[in-house]
């Protein structure tokens, strides 16, 4: 008896001594290994036309169903992708995705592919279902971990290079990232500030 | 082999070892599909005669040495067909191969792709890989704009000629043509004009992959969003089946059906683009009370005691006399047997019509020829132009009569000589006369010249409205009551419920919306204005619902359940397409529930079901119409 207690003392000793293995998660992040499959994003040709052709064949693919695609015509004055057709309106409920990947395999365009980024939590479950400009690679100097990310929060880890057609993916478009941010910022939403 | 016992109209057929048989003359193809074996068809096509251009049905028979089309050939006794060799493999493959030549494969973004034969084809007999670079392909012209209803992709035909001659066969009108030769053939309008047919929405269905596709429906889904639901076609009362498909809450295409008996698996435009009707953004979404101040929503149990209190009231005040109830021939037949049965049984005013004009001197004659039975008439009499103006569809029927069966059909105006009317059916044993019901005096005219000629004689009558048939079978007449009782006292029609309205005469209106016929030919918003109290049942915000007292929403046809009647008498079913975003019950519920506010001695059924049950008891021609058969009122004598 009197050896088991010495046991568990000596763990409880060495555990002292020795380093912290958590970290201060979200203001530090862990490199993500490269073919993780995290979450989605949507990719830009150099052009800056959307790769995206609307053709719901990820919808088709996904096991379970979370994709909504809304294809629509293009403006062949203004076109969005290129070609006759582009998603008008793409969603990716993220809570009910498996993170499969055939979505990613079905995509005649290479379109969609998974980025590293795993953290998926908000205070609101609408905010989870990610739409087109959550996705979309959109602004200049775009990086697969600041997707989601207002700009200034999170510091994003540094990344070997990330896999998935369009990398390294930076956009043209200088558009401001529709996107939620992930840490609350002091938008005035009372969504985005955190339980007290 | 096995032996099969064999008479003498019937021919037996061997297609892969296995016996069929089937009468003589039957297509190898027909034969095949009858045994169970599924051959690939591109250039066939069930309502086209042969032509076997696409080569896709090849099969091996008997000891022939080469390969038959088996949609051109006619199959004769102890034929031995041979679908599964290897010899027909190969070529199918090598077809597949050739067809695939300068195909763009632009599936992911062609509005066919998931439901088109080559997709299917391809993979199913296809030599999955291809021997030329994507580059050496031979483009032709993209999205080409037929009219503003059909997108023509030149790039994805495949050459099958089922447009052409849908066009030459079905419609007549001929407006589609092949141009040039070899590698460089393409289909193309005639002259270049913009098609002006009135049934342009079958090309894309006649067309076997994505090259002929709708406008509207361009991109909107892919099949497997789709929900589809059978039903029946709201455009007007000739009763084409369709089927309703749809993508969450929104319909988005209307695709056909094939009912042979009534539209022979085509639609008119009218009835296939109406679909966008159906997703009116103006929708009546919950109950409103505005009696007497500000409109208020509140649950529908208690608008509809503020309706039947308000009802009392004007009854006490002014008599029963003084109530008229306006249907509408969008209603189902349950809802319009309910509807009756509220105005005569509970409220008992003789003052109920659907339509805006007087449906006297009804004869069971202007019913007795069914839309199928135009093809047996010798001699066929369409009077006037409504009737086809009104249900399009009639046209290829008639169509279908003179060419494949030799009839003889004449488009008389409605004040024909008597003359003239016997000479065009001079020598008929069997004549058809055909009109809109806004010309039955004329058209029982020209049925009486056929008459006296000796023949016998069917008439149809085009009625107004999907179910403008049943509403008055079912008694929403002043002067009928379900099943053309006649009632005793005469209410007034429509338009003098209207003009009623106006002059203090009639003081409380119930009315079901939206109803288009009324809307179009009288002022309605006047009529509403002026009357004392005005309860509207209605899906969208027209003249009913900017002046009514009480509003309670009601539903559209791809929101309900129930049956309509076609203008031939057939009863069909309409199923729940979409379901309403409205926490209200159906039209039949609403009735019944306003008919136990205001103390009906017997409670009206609120299920479609039972609803129909009690028609079916209360009017002996319904009885007989389960799965929908025709409600007869009179054969062709
Ligand atoms: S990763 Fe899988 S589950 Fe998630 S969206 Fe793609 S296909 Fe659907
Ligand atoms: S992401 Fe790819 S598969 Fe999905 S709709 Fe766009 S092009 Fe099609
Ligand atoms: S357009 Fe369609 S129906 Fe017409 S020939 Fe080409 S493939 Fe056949
Ligand atoms: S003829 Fe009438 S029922 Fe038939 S498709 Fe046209 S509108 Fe619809
Ligand atoms: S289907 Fe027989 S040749 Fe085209």
């Amino acid at each position: 008896m009197f050896r088991e207690l010495l046991g568990g003392l000596r763990a409880t000793a060495r555990a002292m001594a020795s380093r912290p293995i958590t970290i201060q998660y979200p203001e530090e992040q862990r490199p993500v290994p490269p073919r993780a499959r995290g979450r989605h994003i949507l990719h830009r040709y150099d052009n800056g036309l959307e790769k995206c052709i609307g053709c719901e064949l990820c919808a088709g693919a996904c096991p379970v169903g979370c994709i909504y695609v809304q294809a629509a015509a293009n403006d062949p004055a203004h076109p969005v992708s290129p070609g006759e057709r582009y998603a008008v309106r793409y969603e990716i409920n993220l809570m009910r995705c498996i993170y499969c990947g055939y979505c990613t395999e079905a995509c005649p365009t290479e379109a969609i592919t998974m980025g590293p980024r795993l953290d998926l939590v908000d205070y609101k479950r609408e905010r989870l279902i990610a739409t087109k400009d959550d996705l979309l690679e959109a602004w200049s100097g775009f990086t697969t971990m600041s997707q989601g990310v207002a700009p200034g929060l999170g510091r994003p880890a540094s990344q070997p290079t990330p896999m998935g057609a369009g990398s390294p993916h930076s956009g043209p478009a200088g558009r401001a990232p529709g996107l939620r941010p992930v840490i609350p910022a002091a938008s005035g939403d009372p969504a985005d500030t955190p339980p007290a | 082999m096995t032996d099969v016992a064999r008479s003498p109209e019937l021919i037996t057929v061997i297609v892969d070892g296995r016996p069929v048989q089937v009468p003589v003359g039957t297509l190898v193809w027909d034969a095949c599909e009858k045994a169970g074996v599924f051959v690939p068809v591109y250039c066939a096509h069930k309502k086209l005669d042969p032509v076997a251009v696409c080569r896709m049905c090849l099969v091996e028979i008997g000891t022939l040495p080469k390969l038959q089309p088996a949609c051109a050939t006619v199959a004769s006794d102890g034929m031995e067909v041979r679908t599964r060799t290897e010899k027909v493999r190969e070529f199918r493959e090598g077809n597949l191969e050739f067809l695939l030549l300068n195909h763009p494969l632009d599936c992911p973004v062609c509005d066919r792709g998931g439901e088109c034969d080559l997709q299917d084809f391809a993979l199913r007999y296809g030599p999955g890989r291809t021997r030329r670079a994507i580059t050496t392909k031979v483009h032709f012209n993209k999205a080409v704009r037929l009219s503003d209803k059909i997108v023509l992709d030149q790039e994805r035909c495949i050459l099958c000629w089922r447009c052409t001659r849908y066009y030459d066969e079905v419609t007549g009108e001929k407006e589609l043509v092949l141009q040039e030769r070899g590698v460089h053939t393409v289909v193309a309008p005639f002259e270049g004009r913009p098609l002006q047919s009135m049934f342009q929405g079958n090309l894309p269905e006649v067309c076997p992959v994505g090259a002929l596709t709708h406008a509207q429906y361009r991109f909107r889904a892919r099949p497997w969003d789709l929900r589809r639901t059978p039903s029946v076609c709201p455009g007007c009362s000739y009763g084409c089946n369709l089927n309703i498909d749809t993508r969450e809450t929104e319909v988005v295409r209307f695709a056909s059906s094939d009912k042979p008996e009534v539209d022979d698996g085509w639609l008119c435009d009218r009835g296939r683009y109406g679909s966008g009707d159906l997703n009116r953004a103006d929708r009546v979404r919950s109950p409103e009370v505005r009696l007497g101040g500000p409109g208020r929503s509140m649950a529908y149990s208690e608008a509809i005691e503020a309706a039947a209190t308000a009802l009392a009231s004007v009854i006490s005040e002014h008599g029963r006399e003084r109530v008229a109830v306006l249907g509408t021939p969008l209603m189902t037949n349950e809802e319009a047997f309910v509807l009756q049965w509220l105005a005569r049984e509970v409220i008992g005013t003789p003052h109920v019509d659907h339509q805006l004009l007087p449906w006297t001197d009804l004869s069971p004659a202007e019913f007795s020829l069914g839309i199928e039975e135009i093809e047996a008439c010798d001699a066929i009499l369409v009077v006037g132009e409504q009737a086809e103006a009104t249900a399009p569809v009639l046209t290829l029927r008639l169509y279908k009569a003179e060419r494949k069966s030799g009839r003889r059909v004449s488009r008389v105006p409605g004040d024909i000589e008597a003359g003239e009317a016997a000479r065009r059916i001079a020598g008929a044993s069997r004549v058809g006369v055909i009109s809109h019901e806004r010309d039955r005096g004329l058209a029982a005219q020209v049925a009486a010249i056929a008459v006296a000629s000796g023949a016998s004689v069917g008439r149809l009558t085009i009625t107004v409205g999907v179910n403008g048939r049943g509403c008055k079978d079912l008694g929403l007449l002043p002067n009928y009551r379900p099943g053309y009782v006649a009632t005793a006292e005469v209410g007034l029609h429509g338009r003098g419920i209207l003009e009623g309205c106006q002059s203090g005469e009639i003081r409380a209106l119930l009315a079901v919306g939206p109803n288009p016929a009324v809307e179009a030919g009288a002022d309605l918003d006047r009529a509403c204005a002026a009357v004392q109290l005005l309860i509207a049942i209605t899906p969208v915000r027209d003249a009913f619902w900017r002046h009514a007292g009480v509003v309670l929403p009601g539903r559209t046809i791809a929101e309900k359940a129930g049956t309509v009647t076609s203008s031939e008498g057939r009863v069909q079913t309409v199923r729940i397409a979409v379901h309403p975003n409205i926490a209200v019950p159906s039209e039949v519920g609403l009735l019944a529930g306003l008919g136990a506010c205001l103390g009906a001695a017997r409670p009206a059924p609120t299920a479609p079901a039972a609803v129909l049950e009690e028609i079916r008891t209360a009017v002996p021609s319904y009885a007989a119409t389960a799965g929908g058969l025709r409600a007869a009122w009179g054969k062709l004598r």
